[in-house]
């Protein structure tokens, strides 16, 4: 047996450096759901000012944020979904790639609420029904989803109602018949498939009596304004899109990419209420996207750019990282020292996802050389 | 494994389930033609009819409203079970023409041991919001039939519904708002090929209630061990009559033969009284013999699933071998079983 690899799983010891393990990622890549958050004070606060003025007037509202690649234009998005996400009264959705067209960024949008999500507000919808035809008075999708098991409320009396309130309140009568057979376990995977865009055979659409293909941009924008509408309709105050890595669109042909960015412009102007696009894309493509199309660019409206971290930021960050491992109530940037991240900054311009890997390997390369510090020395020698 | 025994305490006596109801064309058309059966297959004192034909049929709505039993009029034993349905196939093209009321005196009248609420079958045809429409109704009545009816015999709400939810909906909302005894699913006959379809529509009503349970319409030989697999507690059938009009021979294990595909046989390889010692040529010459055959053979089809209990073996075996020649069935055996396996 070769010899040539030394594999383990032995755990690198950090106890030198008062840590029960290295904080830094060694992918630098956005969680899902980011806890922290550091630097970029315009930034958040043009975010905080458009993603609340949504809220607070619910009129809709839009913003690219812009950034070279590293900088944090996904983990702003994913950090600012997770601050909406706690809030019961709006729908977050992120879109990781605009894909082909807006019926894939649809399909992410839908996918990233989850099939759980979407019949529950299904759910939800029959419960308004619920209250208004029968003596009960569900508050809850999960409320009524009881009610229909319990038998306490007769399905036959109010799926027909619900269907045609939903219809008139989408003008999507495909669309309500999905969302209602959302409900149907015989049924309810095809009514997904159909909502999330992915194409279901002639027969199972017949099963549901849903008439149309939600096939291409222009079906996708009118099932995304109907979902919007049935959730506005619901008391939700409002539904944020966040559309990461919006670049790519550039790698489209000019055809498809005009397509695009004119679906979503249809969907901005279909939509004056209740819509917030939140867009990440490279400031180049941006800068592209101004100059070429501007019936989508000026309904955006506006830009901010993410900066690469200062020397205080950079403070900030690593000091945030290591306190997630402190095993000691020390706090501070040790085992790093100044002068090392001074050199970290300079070698990495600022760019956060290099710093955190370059955080990462130092800290892995320190506790191999039982050192206590990482200095500009050492990281020198190192990298 | 749902399969299930019970003993019913009936008006006219006690009947093990589970059973089959053969359905007499009384009042139809070609009124009560069904040759002598009840006595002769002892397990079976049971008949299917439909209170509304016999209501329509007017001389023989004469005599049993002038002193003439049901029973007599059947030429039956007073100890024969009967089902009254409330004949809701008539009503498949258009909304009743009695009440619930009267539907349950006539039931009375006829002392049926077992009552079928009024219902008003769906179709695949229809509009979903039709049978949305119909299913409503249908609900609406029976609750009518539960607040009317105080007797001893057993009222059993007829269910509708082509998916589950809308099943299990529907008797969880009769079991909180009425008095029934049971429940009786119906609408399957037209969606009868769909046999995924009805094995969990089945499922659903049968995990919905413990109560009895009983499914119109598909108690040929091909559904019965899957209803019983499935805990179904009664079932009806008139494939006996209808495969003997067209010569059709029913032997369990092999479905339907047409008898004019068999011609060098002397004998038919059923024991039943009918073929044990009766040529094939006398056999298909009487369309009688055929009806009391077909009726052994769905008779020895329930028999033969109630040995298989009894004698402690694996059903599920038998199953497996049962629908081995028939992919459809097969493929629906299979999904009933992992249902089944869930559940117990």
């Amino acid at each position: 047996m070769s010899e040539a690899f030394d594999i383990s799983d032995q755990a690198q010891d950090y106890n030198r450096f008062g840590l029960d393990g290295n904080p830094f990622p060694y992918s630098p890549v956005p969680a899902e759901n980011p806890e922290t958050y550091c630097g970029q004070e315009h930034a958040t606060t043009t975010i905080s000012s458009t993603v609340s003025k949504t809220l607070s007037t619910g009129k809709s509202k839009h913003l690219v944020i812009t950034g070279k690649y590293g900088n944090g234009k996904s983990h702003t998005l994913k950090y600012t979904r997770s601050l909406l996400r706690d809030r019961d009264d709006i729908i977050v959705g992120y879109v990781a790639q605009p894909g082909e067209g807006f019926v894939d960024i649809y399909h992410e949008f839908m996918y990233d609420l989850g099939f759980a999500e979407v019949q529950n507000i299904a759910y939800e919808f029959l419960a308004s029904v619920a209250r208004d035809v029968t003596e009960t008075n569900p508050v809850s999708g999960s409320a009524m989803r009881s009610l229909i098991d319990e038998g306490d409320v007769l399905l036959s009396e109010i799926v027909p109602e619900a269907i045609k309130r939903l219809s008139d309140i989408t003008r999507f009568a495909d669309f309500a018949r999905a969302i209602i057979h959302m409900v149907y376990e015989d049924t309810n995977l095809y009514a997904w498939q159909w909502l999330t865009a992915e194409g279901i055979r002639y027969e199972q659409r017949k099963e549901m009596e849903i008439h149309t293909a939600l096939d291409d941009d222009t079906m996708g924008v009118r099932a995304f304004t109907a979902f919007k509408n049935m959730l506005l309709e619901l008391g939700y105050t409002a539904v944020f899109v966040f559309i990461d890595e919006f670049e790519s669109i550039a790698r489209l042909s000019s055809k498809d990419e005009q397509a695009t960015l004119n679906s979503i412009r249809h969907l901005m102007d279909q939509n004056s209420e209740g819509l917030c696009l939140l867009f990440g894309c490279a400031p180049e493509v941006w800068q592209d996207v101004m100059s070429e199309y501007h019936a989508f660019s000026e309904r955006i409206g506006q830009e901010v750019a993410l900066r690469p971290l200062t020397n205080e930021h950079l403070y900030e960050l690593v000091e945030e990282y290591l306190n997630r491992e402190r095993a000691t109530e020390e706090s501070g940037i040790h085992p790093f020292t100044a002068d090392g991240l001074d050199m970290i900054l300079q070698r990495s311009q600022g760019n956060i996802r290099q710093v955190l890997s370059v955080c990462s390997r130092l800290l892995d390369a320190a506790a191999q050389a039982q050192r206590s510090e990482i200095t500009a020395e050492f990281i020198e020698e190192s990298i | 494994m749902l399969y299930r025994q019970r003993l019913l305490d009936l008006p006219h006596g006690e009947l093990q389930t589970p059973v089959l109801f053969p359905v007499r064309n009384l009042g139809k058309r070609s009124s009560d033609n069904t040759p002598e059966y009840i006595s002769s297959i002892p397990d079976l004192p049971t008949a299917m009819i439909n209170v509304r034909a016999i209501r329509e049929r007017d001389p023989m709505w004469d005599r049993l409203t002038n002193g003439v039993s049901l029973r007599e009029e059947m030429e039956v034993p007073d100890d024969t079970i009967v089902y009254a349905d409330s004949g809701g196939y008539d009503f498949s093209e258009k909304d009743p023409d009695t009440t619930p009321q009267e539907t349950l005196e006539t039931q009375r009248l006829l002392e049926a041991d077992i009552f079928g609420t009024v219902d008003i079958p769906l179709s695949r045809e229809n509009r979903s919001a039709e049978n949305q429409r119909r299913i409503d109704r249908s609900i609406d009545l029976a609750l009518e039939a539960s607040t009317h009816h105080d007797g001893d015999e057993l009222l059993l709400a007829s269910v509708h519904g082509y998916d589950p939810e809308t099943i299990r909906n529907g008797i969880r909302y009769l079991e909180r708002r009425g008095e029934f005894d049971g429940y009786a699913l119906g609408s399957l006959v037209p969606v009868r090929t769909d046999y995924e379809k009805v094995t969990k529509l089945v499922l659903a009503a049968r995990t919905a209630t413990d109560k009895h349970l009983h499914v119109y319409g598909l108690g040929g030989l091909v559904y019965q061990p899957l209803l019983l697999y499935l805990g179904v507690d009664s079932f009806d059938s008139s494939a006996f009559i209808r495969s003997a009009g067209n010569r059709n021979y029913l032997l369990p294990g092999f479905g339907g033969e047409e008898l004019w595909n068999i011609d060098d046989l002397e004998y038919l390889p059923c024991p039943c009284p009918v073929c044990g010692s009766r040529t094939l040529d006398d056999i298909r010459e009487d369309r009688d013999a055929l009806v009391v055959h077909n009726l052994w053979a769905l008779t020895t089809e329930l028999r033969r699933f109630r040995y298989v209990a009894s004698a402690g073996r694996d059903i599920e075996d038998y199953l497996d071998l049962r629908f081995q020649g028939n992919e459809v069935t097969q493929r629906a055996y299979r999904i009933a079983k992992q249902q089944v396996r869930r559940l117990t």
